[in-house]
């Protein structure tokens, strides 16, 4: 507990160092820029900025790639409040009650309630990662090959989640992805699989260059099949950026609520900040006392909405640090941010390098001061570029997603591999087949491969070794509930949004 | 039922089939993992097959292709993509910096942007990958075939 305490402590100091003060304030201005352009996710941002990271100290890196990811999901409300459109689907709520108030003459009011609820709700999340991260961690150490397997095999039951439409299509896509991480050398007896004469595949594809193509590159080509429009103006801000002491004891029960709700969701594989934002709208609307308001500018409905996607940032870190189970696109990217460093998810980054891991959490804590404060200040900027023609977002994200595929190792075949992945991921999302289930099955294939193999080589070919221990039955009960979680994820969003929109429609 | 789910699914046994073939080459021991997930593909794509011959007996065959590319400007995106493919034999041919002038310069062009933007769009880029990629992480960025042969 003391050492604990102490690597907490020594975490905070390790944040306030000035380069990563720099990094926490530039990760979260380029992320509150990405979440407020429309078209752009944060899961797109996060992945194009991945191989900045490489060369950075593994926990600076990772500050940054969680200065982008809370930002973005925060800078969604910006567009979503001043011209409508949600910058990412996690603002979607957001925008019912935002842009009402901004049609009031009271967009600072609105601004300012997102500003305060993403601060509160994102601070909240750092408790839960703080709290629950350790005593999973625990949990991982126990685990052995067969234990490995049937992780593995977890998170690719999350596949099912992660896709919204077609749980089969899904299925697919990770089946894909399993068929292709098995490109490289051969994990037990080093023989080439399906390298196609390229040395530089030895290792298997590299997975930060397929998530570069997969969510950048593609996202680029999904802008370039439409046609260029001029985006509306944004509202001007012309009243003061300001809550008043009411309305913030208002809406804090509100902001508590959607902590609670963004932190369950996070935590749950598959689901995500978009299912957060409109299950605690919808929840915090049936416990208002002002639920006439919740539609027509109320200042608790963007708090629900805000305060639960941005909650859904620290919990959804908790399954990827510590079992090395990303449950959707981002955290799969950050997983990617880990991998680059050397570092692997799981007991050890609670252990080895827990200093490194502390200086993270501390300093996931401090962006989301950095990203009150920015905010506030900069929301009327960030607007204005929230204008910014897809014509010039399209060759520049291009540029950045070969510079960056080209960073990490200095390859060339590298920026073909993403290339190649880019035009798979355009094909993927048009055909509605899911590319964040690839990338978990590029993940996660490798662990799977080498906890079956290992095992079946110990056990003499006995598969009873993949029963044999209480954690291996926690873990296929876990499976059972990863292939269940979907129906009722799906239910859950059909209801919650359906809700949400009889809000608008009313 | 979509004709553009039938493509799926035949795309997906295309792939089955390829990396099957591949895999016959490969020694015995190391057949073993890839056919398991060979066959995991081929049969969550005929579960996927089946799934779909039955919703078209009730529901009627459609294209699929109007809703999945509503909106779709071939006349945009097929050049788009073919300067994006130029790009990468310029970036092997002559290296990154001047490749992405011309590439940058080419697609604002295409794009119908106002020369003054273009300008300082391709200068603003080059400048954040050089001092973001050159200067603060020290990458060296890709030199080129040809400059590499002269100099």
């Amino acid at each position: 507990m003391l050492q604990t305490l102490s690597l907490m402590g020594a975490g905070f100091i390790n944040a306030l160092s000035p380069i990563n003060l720099l990094a926490m304030t530039l990760s979260t201005a380029l992320g509150i820029v990405i979440g407020c352009l429309p078209g752009l996710s944060a899961a797109m941002g996060v992945a194009l900025l991945l191989p900045m990271t490489f060369s950075m100290d593994a926990s600076t890196g990772l500050i940054v790639l969680g200065g982008i990811y809370c930002g973005a999901i925060f800078g969604g409300s910006i567009s979503a409040i001043l011209i409508h459109t949600p910058g990412t689907p996690a603002s979607a709520a957001t925008a019912i009650d935002g842009y009402e108030l901004t049609k009031q003459g009271k967009p600072g009011k609105a601004l300012a309630t997102s500003c305060f609820a993403s601060f509160c709700g994102g601070l909240l999340s750092c408790i839960s990662l703080y709290f629950f991260a350790p005593i999973l961690a625990q949990l991982a150490m126990q685990f052995k090959q067969p234990e490995y397997f049937w992780l593995s095999i977890f998170g690719l039951t999350i596949i099912a989640g992660v896709s919204t439409k077609s749980m089969l299509k899904g299925l697919m896509s990770g089946a894909l992805g399993l068929l292709i991480s098995t490109i490289g050398m051969d994990p037990m007896n080093g023989v080439p699989r399906f390298m196609f004469g390229q040395d530089s595949l030895y290792e298997g594809i590299n997975v930060t260059c397929a998530l570069i193509g997969l969510f950048s590159m593609s996202q680029a080509l999904i802008l370039a099949e439409k046609a260029i429009v001029k985006r509306q103006e944004a509202a001007k801000v012309k009243d003061k950026m300001v809550l008043s002491g009411k309305e913030v004891k208002r809406i804090m029960p509100t902001i508590f609520r959607g902590w609670i709700i963004g932190n369950i969701i996070g935590i749950l594989p598959g689901a995500g900040a978009s299912i957060a934002c409109f299950m605690s709208y919808n929840t915090n609307k049936q416990l208002s006392k002002h639920p006439e308001e919740f539609g027509n500018g109320s200042i608790e409905g963007i708090a629900a909405s805000e305060a639960a996607n941005n909650a859904v940032t620290g919990g959804s870190l908790i399954p990827m640090l510590t079992l090395g189970i990303p449950g959707e696109s981002v955290t799969a990217i950050l997983m990617g941010g880990l991998i680059i460093q050397g570092l692997q998810p799981g007991a050890d980054l609670f252990t080895k390098y827990a200093p490194m891991t502390y200086t993270f959490f501390a300093g996931f804590v401090f962006v989301q001061f950095f990203m009150l404060v920015i905010g506030l200040l900069g929301c009327k900027g960030f607007a204005r570029i929230a204008k910014l023609s897809d014509a010039i977002l399209i060759p520049c994200i291009i540029v950045l997603c070969i510079v960056g595929s080209f960073a990490i190792r200095k390859i060339f075949a590298d920026v073909v591999i993403m290339m190649i992945f880019g035009v798979l991921g355009y094909l993927v999302r048009k055909f509605e087949l899911n590319n964040a289930a690839i990338v978990l099955a590029l993940i996660l294939g490798p662990l799977g491969e080498k906890g079956l193999r290992r095992s079946l080589l110990l056990s003499n070919g006995n598969p009873a070794i993949f029963f044999s221990s209480p954690v291996c039955w926690i873990l296929i009960a876990l499976c059972i509930f990863g292939i269940l979680s979907p129906l009722l994820m799906n239910s859950l969003e059909k209801k919650m949004s359906g809700g949400a929109v009889a809000d608008v429609a009313d | 039922m979509k004709k553009t789910d039938v493509g799926v699914v035949a795309f997906m046994y295309a792939i089955c089939i390829w990396f099957a073939l591949m895999n016959q080459k490969l020694p015995q021991d190391a057949q073993i993992y890839p056919k398991f997930m060979i066959i995991i593909l081929a049969s969550l794509s005929t579960l996927y097959l089946i799934k779909i011959l039955l919703a078209a007996k009730k529901e009627g065959v459609t294209s699929g292709f109007p809703e999945l590319f509503k909106g779709f400007l071939p006349k945009q995106f097929f050049p788009a993509l073919g300067m994006t493919l130029g790009y990468l034999l310029l970036l092997f041919l002559i290296g990154f910096y001047p490749a992405t002038a011309i590439f940058m310069v080419a697609v604002l062009v295409f794009l119908k942007i106002k020369p003054v933007t273009i300008a300082i769009t391709t200068v603003s880029i080059l400048l954040l990958v050089f001092v973001t990629f050159n200067l603060i992480l020290r990458v060296t960025l890709i030199s080129g075939l040809i400059p590499d042969l002269l100099f």
